[in-house]
């Protein structure tokens, strides 16, 4: 058993063909090495893969004639999937190019080859083969029987060229000595022809550096953004700059190669600059719309409060704080942007509003909002040492550079739930950029959303259209507290989906902190005497609090696991029937010719539950759907799913809300509809998509 | 902010686990060997361990030990205190599958100097390090850090002499016992795929 490596193959049958019987001098005629292999047996391609070794040709060739390099038709991925080789089944025509010298000399030529392969089916025999074939230099070019065949296996070659644009770029910063790669389309914002294949893979060229995984994962398939996934593997030396191989689509059945080489970007590719011009001025309306969006009208609130204080003040300080809220809206928005680098940069995905899926930031902004709301009411107040400040005169200072800076951290960070019209697209644009344009993107819409108050307080004669500053002040103030309670009463909501039934501990933890800051006002800020004894009882009910609401019972840092229900969603006995998303559900729907509707919400996204109660889950979508018999999916973005990360990227977004409106026919692509829907507008898609 | 920071950092540490990394512990494993004994890759802590996934009908593996050139360098390597072990993660059903009479035979004849022939036939130890190939070769460093994973040298080539090519397991251990860090670390691994189980 052991000699039989040794022994001749005779899996492999091996003949040399010539595209040509005779030739002329100066012609370049096509050798074909004819691999005919026994059922079950295979040979390999120039790059083996993980195991096996490409097939060689050695030509012996009479003076005058040089031989060309393998043209290597594209091969077949062959299992299993922990060894994967590229290689042929059955057979296979390898060509070479033979170009005979212009003074060659008439009369019959003798060309031949030693050829050696590994061929392996249960195992592996190393084997070779000595081929020739003659051809005749004369006058004329005469094709010969095989010309056919080897122009067959010609068209099997893949072509040079990059008819899909396509770009190679790190996707993120290596783990260990892997990297993982993105194959793929440039960003458009033009709306492309689009084709989806029915497979996309990329076969690499051998490399003894680096090693390009097998496995590809696609990420999206569609002729429009082509883009996939590998796993780069280096061995030793510097990441690769550049690489090189096959892009494999497949269509009904049918394969196509390309044979291209690319370098390998450290960002994902660039738009043109006049369309990151575009992007920040979408980041800047964008922003500016923001102010309007749901998430961010209580903090307006507080921002009014601020100006009709100020207004009688001098304009240099009215514009002074103007200035530092916009400071605390950029710092707020510049640290928003390092933590998206970052998350990045540990190679996560990241989302706009990502922190609200964390629940240890929900429950310390449901605190953070209450004490606003307890400080509103004037429970207590925020001040810098000296006494407690009570009339409206006094208000002016307590709403001074450290409260202005404030109040634009608080916007930001209220904002982030939250995206507008213009704004889904630019940031969407700048999740995929490099670190530079994320920032400046975020500034912009910083920008955005402070550029109202620097306006106000740059022409302090526009505040004369507010009333005068007087006692009504203090009882704004308190009203104002109430859209902060409504913004506690959100936040809690969002808290339940991470916590479940326990959310009740967090309630009480709130109402712990509430009394302890009801002491603290009364008792410490206002009282005269025993302040000692106040401040450590506060101290001791906050620590308390903590200590057994929180750790004991909430257990804080640990959410419920994410329920993994199927079947409908559906919020109410005659509601929408909401199935759960996932690609698959989708592709199933789709294969079952109906129209589809996707929304992408979260709790946590308030544009989401606005849509939903103003457009989406009403009774003439409700009627629409059944009548269409179109499949609605739910996708629940809360917790950040890497799935619907994926999705929400393909659609050049980073975050919700997301609908989506798939039309009949699987090759038509989805419907996108505006962050701000209206009925109409979602009524409109459902139309055209049954059409 | 920075506990969510803190949160998705550690959440990539956990995304990022490999089979085997070099610089990082090798896992441990237990198997059988060819004479029924249970073998430990813990057992030998203190000791250079070289794991050469096997399966001498491969043409790549058959041709270092029909040249005797494997033999020579387990037997070199051996007498410096260097632990062997041969991983041979053909499944059951393949032709080149051996039961433990046979391997001891094949063990006799082709004069295997190795510690032991692991029959590891369900893939678990092959898997366990991503063994793609026959030959594949790991050296782990006396205090048990992974320190080479690749080729057993640079001619990946079923027939000749394999002792004038630079091999990489060589190098690897003489840098080890000379205290030295290793220069090649890692190269693609050549030869036949590992005919593991489905």
């Amino acid at each position: 058993m052991l000699g039989l490596v040794c022994a001749r193959a005779a899996h492999t049958q091996v003949q040399l063909r010539l595209s040509a019987d005779t030739a002329k001098p100066g012609d370049t005629i096509w050798a074909g090495l004819d691999l005919k292999m026994e059922p079950g047996w295979h040979t390999y391609w120039k790059n083996p893969g993980d195991a096996g070794q490409a097939t060689e040709i050695k030509w012996q060739l009479p003076a005058g004639v040089t031989a060309g390099e393998i043209q290597w038709p594209l091969p077949e991925k062959l299992p299993p999937a922990e060894v994967t080789t590229y290689g042929y089944e059955n057979e296979v025509v390898l060509l070479v190019p033979l170009t005979l010298a212009s003074n060659l000399p008439a009369g019959a030529l003798n060309l031949a080859a030693k050829v050696s392969w590994l061929e392996c089916k249960e195992s592996c025999i190393p084997a070779s083969a000595e081929v020739e074939a003659k051809i005749n230099v004369g006058g004329e070019t005469k094709t010969s029987a095989d010309a056919t065949t080897i122009e067959s296996w010609k068209s099997k070659v893949p072509q040079k060229g990059n008819p899909f644009s396509l770009n190679a770029w790190w996707e993120k910063s290596p783990v260990g000595d892997s990297r993982s790669l993105i194959i793929g389309k440039q960003p458009s914002l033009v709306a492309v022809k689009n084709k989806k294949y029915d497979s996309v893979d990329f076969f690499p060229d051998a490399s003894e550096q680096f090693e390009i995984g097998a496995a590809t994962e696609i990420i999206s398939a569609y002729s429009a953004d082509l883009r996939i996934r590998k796993v780069v593997k280096k061995f030793s030396g510097d990441w690769p700059k550049e690489i090189s191989g096959e892009i494999v689509v497949k269509l009904s059945g049918r394969q196509a190669g390309f044979d291209m080489s690319f370098p390998i970007s450290e960002n994902s590719p660039m738009l043109p600059s006049q369309t990151l011009l575009f992007m920040l001025v979408y980041a800047f309306i964008g922003g500016l719309i923001l102010n309007i969006m749901p998430c961010v009208l209580p903090v307006i609130a507080l921002k009014i409060l601020g100006f009709v204080s100020e207004a009688k003040s001098e304009p240099r300080r009215v514009r002074n704080l103007g200035l530092i809220y916009a400071l605390g809206v950029l710092l707020s928005f510049l640290a928003l942007a390092a933590l998206v680098i970052g998350v990045k940069a540990a190679g996560n995905h990241a989302g706009w509003g990502m922190q609200f899926g964390s629940p240890v930031f929900i429950v310390c902004l449901t605190t953070l909002v209450t004490l606003v709301a307890l400080n509103l009411f004037g429970i207590f107040e925020v001040i810098l040492g000296g006494s407690a400040l009570n009339t409206a005169g006094e208000l002016a200072s307590k709403h001074g550079a450290a409260g202005a800076f404030f109040n634009g951290v608080l916007a930001t960070v209220l904002a982030t739930p939250c995206t507008a019209p213009f704004l889904g697209a630019a940031l969407g644009f700048a999740f995929a950029q490099s670190a530079a344009v994320i920032v400046l993107i975020f500034l912009t819409v910083g920008l955005g959303l402070a550029s109202p108050y620097i306006l106000l307080s740059w022409n302090p004669a526009w505040l004369k259209f507010l009333p005068k500053p007087g006692a009504w002040m203090e009882k704004f103030k308190i009203a104002m507290g109430f859209p902060m309670l409504a913004t506690v009463v959100w936040l809690f909501n969002v808290a339940a989906s991470s916590y479940g039934k326990n959310v009740l501990w967090l309630g009480i933890f709130l109402v712990v902190v509430a009394f302890a800051a009801w002491i603290f006002g009364e008792f410490f800020q206002r009282g005269r005497s025993r302040k000692g004894v106040a401040l450590a009882l506060v101290l001791i009910l906050l620590a308390g609090g903590y200590a057994f609401a929180l750790e004991k019972e909430l257990d804080w840092r640990k959410a419920l696991p994410d329920a993994g229900t199927t079947g409908s969603l559906k919020e109410s006995a005659d509601g929408i029937d909401w199935q759960r998303w996932s690609p698959e559900a989708v592709a199933t729907a789709r294969a079952a010719g109906k129209v589809v509707l996707v929304d992408f919400t979260a709790d946590w996204c308030l544009t989401c539950q606005v849509n939903k109660k103003t457009s989406v889950e009403i009774s003439s979508v409700r009627e629409k759907i059944k009548s269409l018999n179109a499949v609605a999916l739910l996708g629940d973005y809360t917790h950040f799913p890497d799935a619907i990360t994926t999705e929400l990227n393909r659609y050049n977004r980073a975050g919700v809300p997301l609908v989506l409106v798939y039309p009949k026919g699987a090759d038509a692509a989805a419907i996108v509809l505006p962050e701000v829907l209206t009925p109409g507008i979602v009524l409109d898609a459902l139309d055209r998509a049954a059409n | 902010m920075k506990k969510i920071f803190a949160l998705f950092a550690a959440l990539a540490l956990a995304t990022a686990t490999f089979a085997v990394e070099i610089g990082k512990p090798a896992p441990d494993f237990t198997g059988t060997d060819i004479t029924g004994k249970t073998v430990k890759l813990s057992d030998f802590k203190g000791k250079i361990v070289v794991i050469e996934s096997y399966n001498s009908d491969c043409p790549f593996c058959h041709n270092h030990y029909a040249s005797g050139a494997m033999q020579e360098l387990q037997k070199a390597l051996a007498t410096k205190g260097v632990v062997w072990l041969l991983v041979d993660s053909v499944n059951t059903n393949n032709f080149s599958y051996r039961t433990p009479a046979q391997a001891q035979k094949e063990w006799a004849e082709l004069k295997i100097a190795a510690t032991a022939w692991l029959d590891d036939h369900s893939g678990d130890i092959g898997h366990l390090y991503g063994m793609k190939t026959t030959p594949h070769c790991f050296v782990i460093a006396a205090d048990g850090t992974l320190t080479y994973d690749g080729a057993i040298d640079d001619r990946p080539q079923p027939f000749g002499d394999p002792r004038p090519a630079k091999n990489y397991v060589r190098a690897a251990v003489d840098e080890l016992l000379a205290g030295k860090p290793v220069t090649v670390t890692q190269t693609k691994p050549y030869g036949c795929g590992v005919h593991y189980a489905n």
